[in-house]
């Protein structure tokens, strides 16, 4: 009997209630179906060559995202250098608010960004999270897509927590221009008073 | 430094913003803003709509079905990893 055959099966007993949140995240990171499967299963290829490295008892969920956005990172830089979408150096704090006050789309109740937000689907907010440059995005999608605190994003991403902040506070702003113009283009965020009834 | 010592300015409060949505302020911190964002409806809102925000993006990314045989394909890729000699 093969030796490491106990330890494989107890990788893939790990993986199984995981797996659905890599795929989450892989899929935010790859942005389509196909390169986030195919992402997983990379992972998952590494995870078992590794497996020997983990520690039982310890966080298998971190320990396998640091190895999944490693494989992101590696097929990121084999392809080739992606244009970044987002101006990174013009995004200001409160974005969305700001933009929502300026045409009257603030709103009041309970959901003051319902106006904004309803309207866009999944697709959108996906294309925007998408659009981000690599390491905001990285950053972005651990943290909307699993509650994690900063200190364990950053020890996902082998980074200090001063650069997981930095990254996800400029992510958001980032996000949130992106949104913007996603919202203005497809006339979800039509100026006060032109609206159609 | 704030004039009331036992609450943030609104200057401090928007410095603190978005550690405050993350709860990743520690318990002094936090309890500063929390009493300025009683007091104070402007910073209160700007609170607000920036964990409204983030809840509905949340909510809409999560949105998500992994693939019915993923599984599948994942247990395949741990085979090849057992039966693949690590490259040198």
């Amino acid at each position: 009997m093969d030796g490491n055959l106990p330890r494989a099966a107890t990788l893939e007993s790990l993986l199984e209630p995981i797996l659905a949140s890599a795929y989450g995240v892989a899929l935010r990171l790859a942005r389509n179906r196909n390169d986030a499967e195919d992402l997983v299963q990379e992972a998952a290829f590494q995870a078992c060559r590794g497996f020997h490295t983990f520690q039982p008892g310890t966080n298998f969920k971190a320990w396998f995202f640091r190895i999944l956005t490693n494989c992101f990172y590696y097929r990121y830089r084999l392809k080739r250098r992606e244009p970044e979408t987002v101006d990174v150096e013009d995004a200001q704090e409160l974005y969305l608010l700001l933009k929502a006050t300026e045409h009257g789309l603030v709103d009041h109740g309970a959901d003051p960004a319902s106006k904004v937000l309803d309207k866009l689907g999944e697709e959108h907010v996906a294309a925007a999270i998408g659009a981000l440059p690599a390491e905001f995005r990285v950053a972005c999608a651990l943290y909307f897509m699993e509650d994690l605190k900063y200190d364990e994003i950053a020890s996902i991403l082998e980074c200090p927590v001063g650069t997981v902040r930095s990254r996800l506070h400029r992510g958001r702003r980032l996000l949130q221009k992106a949104l913007w113009q996603v919202a203005f283009e497809r006339g979800v965020a039509v100026p006060q008073g032109t609206e159609q009834p | 430094m704030s004039d009331q010592p036992d609450r943030y300015t609104c200057e401090e409060v928007f410095r603190r913003l978005d550690d405050y949505v993350d709860r990743e302020l520690a318990e002094e911190e936090t309890q500063m803003v929390r009493r300025h964002l009683d007091a104070c409806a402007v910073c209160a809102s700007e609170y607000a709509f920036e964990a409204d925000v983030l809840d509905k993006l949340r909510g809409k990314l999560r949105r998500i079905d992994a693939p019915a045989g993923l599984l599948a394909k994942v247990s395949r890729a741990i085979e090849r990893a057992r039966s693949t000699p690590p490259e040198k």
